[in-house]
């Protein structure tokens, strides 16, 4: 098994290697061609190896080369690896299969695709490196490699003062640093640098150098996930990235974010009290109610689309958190579930937003705007597009039976499991922080009714044309590719979680398949997994309709209890999205018999009597949201409220321009005051800066006899 | 802390036994000016010149009344002498001019009928009439009937105001916009016929000349009892004033 991951991770680099070199030597259509075939190509490779991985028990190793002084540069999959890789794969094959149809109607030549592809491909190999990395050497290096690449990507376009992609890279650079230092810490009692040694080094490691380990890495990890406070430069980012890269963006490389946390901070350096894993726990609830906030009163999609990928990494930090918490106290299982969860939440965040990013990639490139006031009216402009965004919208919104729902539900959940937990000042942490997720999720479906009912539903509200024809008759491959995956990893969970669990099992230290996906297929009453009540019990329920067709484990996700309640929560979005369709069917029957002799008359919309319905006249994102706003109002404090009135025609009908500027509290609290004390720094040194040489020669001297007489002293 | 379920039990039920009983609380009803047969010829010209609105025709000593127009002033009754007859009744649904026959309804409509009122030019008076409906002594929920918002649901259509030129369009709209089958009513002397205003570029003078009227409720402003009565019309509950079904001119 370890020369297939071998051959196929050689493979996987040598096609990647050809779609660089070829991506840089050809000329004309042939760029775009090699961008979607290599691109293809190699994600699918990096599934197949993954897979292989992860149906192989052992870990994969392989050494590139020997470093003097610094170990050797090895590659290592593990199952963390193996399912951070698949996710990598399942996003890339749709984001290089994407690419031609945003190609052709937005650059029509205008930028050339050789640069683009080559950056493209070494962007592919280094989030492979990351990925694939068995120690922090080549971890680091391409991490780099990985940031700048973004920034040169996140630029290509090269549309605007590129502020945007210069903030992204200063504070990937000031993370990078910050996870030098906290690889540094960890590595001072290993022998090398290699993720073995240090995760076995890290027993001898002090309380505190644990503590600098986690908060360097959080801060380090979290800018690339995205996590308040440093995640300033995401929206800004996002919006300015051009639609072509923003998958690869938002479903790849956030990911590594969430790697470098769990890789550091639950494998390497596992913190021994629960403080690190409750201060994780909060920043997530914290970023996921800011970044849910924002996404509901945003009107600009890829903003919009931007803060709710804020939401979903502090929802799954927020898991990893709680899963830090209960295994620093001794609940390997509730560990387990919550690390579940989160890996979940990840693969799912990864296949809708990937989905929403080109669904609205493909909006701005058909109708020239993002601007969900005006827009409006696409579900019958382009219906294709329609279905496959409403997919991604549900499955966003945690509706069952989509994807979302299943990793929401399992956190929330995970999150009840607190009450195991002894102190009541953690039980009412957790209180809190499950409530500012639930309220997440219930913001979460008025953000993304929002979002289609606005885009989609009513007239059109801008003065916007089609543009481009696409997407009206069917849908492009790739999204119907992610709509079917937010279907599938929706209604079979139970399939997902075994594979998941095997990830889960070494970092939380418990199974959760056992407890989570009873064997309600595989077990009869000869073989007696199961105690017989309990069997009995679900028996009744339908639990093991089907045992005969389906293979696996069964369709019911639950978590056992005790003698007394021997089902602490228990879920199927497969028999529940048997009932939805069967109920469904039955009442389209009922309904079509009941009303078949009559008769349909078409009319004009109604729509009060009035002579003739206009844009302005119709419901607004704006007005959408603004009970949000008024709600949630002491979060946003407006900074500028300024009413400009305008007769629009003399003796009646004045308009009143309303503009806003809201300050995002991370910007209010963080980003502004260490720009203020960083501007205020360099102008008390500018006070030295007169001019006069006399001045500079008195400053040598007095610096000369600082230096002299510390040298003295010591 | 509040009785208001015990005041309510003892107060007792105060609705109207309207369509019952016939209703003789005071002040239900305005009354209305009937033919009378005066002495002369003269008395019955003076009463045709005291009528503001011309709703008084004189022929021959007897003095008719047209209700499309009449607005209730009184002035045939107090300042005319000797007065005209007067009668407090308040079934005055009728049907338009012109129109013979007359279908309700279908049955499935008795107890559960739809409402939409337009206020197409209004001047308040029939509106605050309409609006008693839905009150505890008039109460039509109690007869299966309901205000709607919105006309794909209305079955009826209540039309109060002559039409005004403003709410022309509208008025069609509404109606355009209601399913099959449907019923206009024409409530106060405005919709009938003008009434006051009459026609002119800014009046349709009456809901009749924009749309077709099933039924008309004279009465300026109608009592809600003589709407009451238009409704139960409509659900064929009750028979238009002055119309012989077609089962009882068999017999």
């Amino acid at each position: 098994m370890n020369a297939w991951i071998g051959g196929t991770l050689v493979l996987f680099f040598a096609v990647c290697g050809c779609g660089l070199i070829l991506s840089a030597i050809l000329r004309g259509r042939y760029p775009m061609r090699v961008l979607v075939g290599f691109g293809a190509i190699c994600s699918v490779l990096m599934m197949i190896a993954a897979g292989i991985a992860l149906i192989d028990g052992r870990t994969f190793t392989a050494t590139l080369w020997h470093l003097d002084g610094l170990g050797s540069l090895s590659i290592q999959i593990d199952h963390l690896s193996a399912i951070f890789l698949f996710t990598a794969g399942l996003i890339y094959l749709p984001a290089s299969a994407f690419v031609k149809n945003l190609v052709e109607s937005r650059y029509q030549g205008k930028y050339p695709l050789c640069r683009y592809g080559v950056m493209y491909f070494a962007l592919m190999a280094s989030v492979v490196l990351i990925l694939t990395a068995g120690d922090a050497p080549l971890f680091l290096i391409s991490w780099e490699c990985m940031s700048i690449l973004c920034y040169l990507l996140v630029n290509y376009e090269r549309r605007g003062d590129g502020r945007a992609a210069y903030i992204m890279l200063t504070m990937s650079e000031a993370g990078f640093l910050a996870v030098v230092v906290a690889f540094a810490i960890a590595a001072r009692m290993a022998p090398d640098w290699s993720f073995v040694s240090l995760s076995a080094a890290a027993a001898h490691l002090s309380n505190g150098a644990i503590w600098a380990v986690f908060a360097l890495g959080f801060f380090g990890f979290g800018v690339k996930a995205g996590l308040v406070p440093v995640n300033f430069w995401l929206p800004r980012c996002y919006t300015a990235t051009p639609p072509v890269f923003i998958p690869v963006l938002a479903g790849v490389t956030l990911n590594l974010g969430f790697y470098g946390i769990l890789r550091l901070n639950a494998d390497i350096a596992v913190p021994r009290g629960i403080g690190p894993g409750l201060l994780a726990l909060f920043v997530g609830s914290v970023t996921a109610l800011v970044g849910i906030l924002y996404a509901t009163t945003e009107n600009d999609l890829k903003t919009m689309l931007a803060h709710s990928s804020i939401e979903n990494a502090g929802i799954i930090v927020a898991g990893i958190g709680a899963s830090l918490v209960f295994r620093a106290s001794g609940y390997s299982l509730a560990a387990a579930i919550a690390l579940t969860a989160a890996l979940y939440h990840i693969i799912n965040h990864s296949v809708y937003k990937t989905l929403l990013f080109q669904g609205a990639g493909e909006i701005e490139v058909a109708t020239g705007t993002r601007d969900m006031d005006s827009l409006g009216g696409l579900a019958k402009l382009l219906p294709a597009l329609s279905v496959v965004f409403l997919v991604g919208c549900l499955s966003i919104a945690a509706i069952p039976p989509f994807n979302g729902f299943v990793s929401e539900w399992l956190t929330l959940q995970s999150l009840l499991r607190s009450a195991s937990l002894m102190s009541p000042a953690v039980k009412i942490l957790f209180a809190i922080c499950g409530a500012a997720l639930a309220l997440t999720a219930a913001l979460a479906v008025t953000c993304f009714v929002k979002v289609y009912a606005m885009s989609f539903l009513g007239i059109r509200r801008g003065e916007w044309k089609l543009r481009s024809s696409k997407g009206i008759k069917r849908p492009h491959f790739a999204l119907v590719y992610l709509a079917s995956a937010c279907f599938l990893l929706g209604i079979l969970p139970t399939y997902v979680i075994p594979v998941l669990n095997r990830a889960v099992e070494p970092l939380a230290g418990a199974s959760a398949t056992a407890s989570l996906v009873p064997p309600f297929f595989t077990a009869t009453s000869r073989n007696q997994q199961l105690p017989t009540s309990f069997l009995h019990d679900f028996h009744n329920l339908g639990a093991q309709a089907g045992s005969s067709v389906l293979p696996g484990r069964g369709m019911v996700v639950l978590v056992r209890g005790g003698q007394q309640n021997p089902v602490i929560f228990a879920m199927s979005t497969f028999y529940g999205f048997l009932a939805l369709a069967a109920f469904l069917l039955i009442t389209w029957i009922v309904a079509a018999r009941a009303t078949r002799k009559r008769k349909v008359a078409r009319n004009e919309l109604w729509a009060g009597g009035i002579p003739r319905l206009l844009p302005e006249m119709s419901y607004t994102a704006t007005g959408f949201s603004n009970p949000v706003r008024v709600v949630f109002q002491a979060i946003f404090r407006p900074d500028i409220v300024e009413d400009t009135r305008k007769t629009v025609a003399v003796h009646f009908r004045t308009a009143i321009l309303r503009r806003r500027e809201e300050e995002h509290p991370v910007d209010r609290l963080f980003f502004h005051p260490i720009g203020n004390a960083t501007g205020w720094f360099a102008t008390l040194l500018a006070r030295m800066h007169h001019g006069r040489l006399n001045a500079y020669v008195a400053y040598s001297l007095i610096f000369l006899l600082v230096i002299l007489a510390l040298f003295r002293v010591i | 802390m509040s009785f208001w379920f015990w005041r309510g039990l003892r107060k007792g039920m105060h609705t109207t036994r309207y369509p019952k009983a016939s209703e003789t609380a005071a002040g239900v009803t305005p009354g209305r000016p009937v033919t009378t047969q005066f002495a002369s010829v003269q008395q019955a010209a003076l009463a045709a010149q005291v009528c503001p609105v011309g709703a008084i025709t004189a022929q021959d000593g007897s003095a008719h009344v047209d209700l499309d127009f009449c607005i209730h002033c009184q002035r045939c009754r107090f300042g005319n002498s000797p007065p005209m007859d007067w009668q407090s009744d308040y079934e005055w649904t009728t049907l338009p001019h012109g129109l013979r026959r007359y279908e309700p309804l279908p049955r499935a409509y008795r107890r559960s009928m739809h409402i939409i009122v337009v206020d197409a030019g209004d001047c308040g008076a029939c509106l605050h009439e309409v609006k008693q409906l839905n009150n505890p002594f008039y109460n039509m929920h109690r007869l299966g009937m309901f205000f709607t918002a919105t006309p794909r649901t209305a079955d009826v259509l209540l039309v109060v105001g002559p039409v005004t030129e403003n709410m022309r369009v509208p008025l069609l709209k509404t109606y355009e916009a209601m399913p099959n089958p449907k019923k206009v009513l024409a409530v106060g002397a405005c919709a009938v016929s003008g009434g006051i205003f009459g026609q002119s570029f800014v009046s349709a003078g009456g809901v009749s000349s924009v749309l077709p009227v099933d039924l008309e409720i004279p009465g300026d402003p109608a009592p809600p009892l003589a709407i009451l009565h238009g409704l139960l019309v409509v659900t064929g509950r009750k028979a238009p004033v002055g119309y012989q079904s077609s089962l009882e001119r068999s017999a």
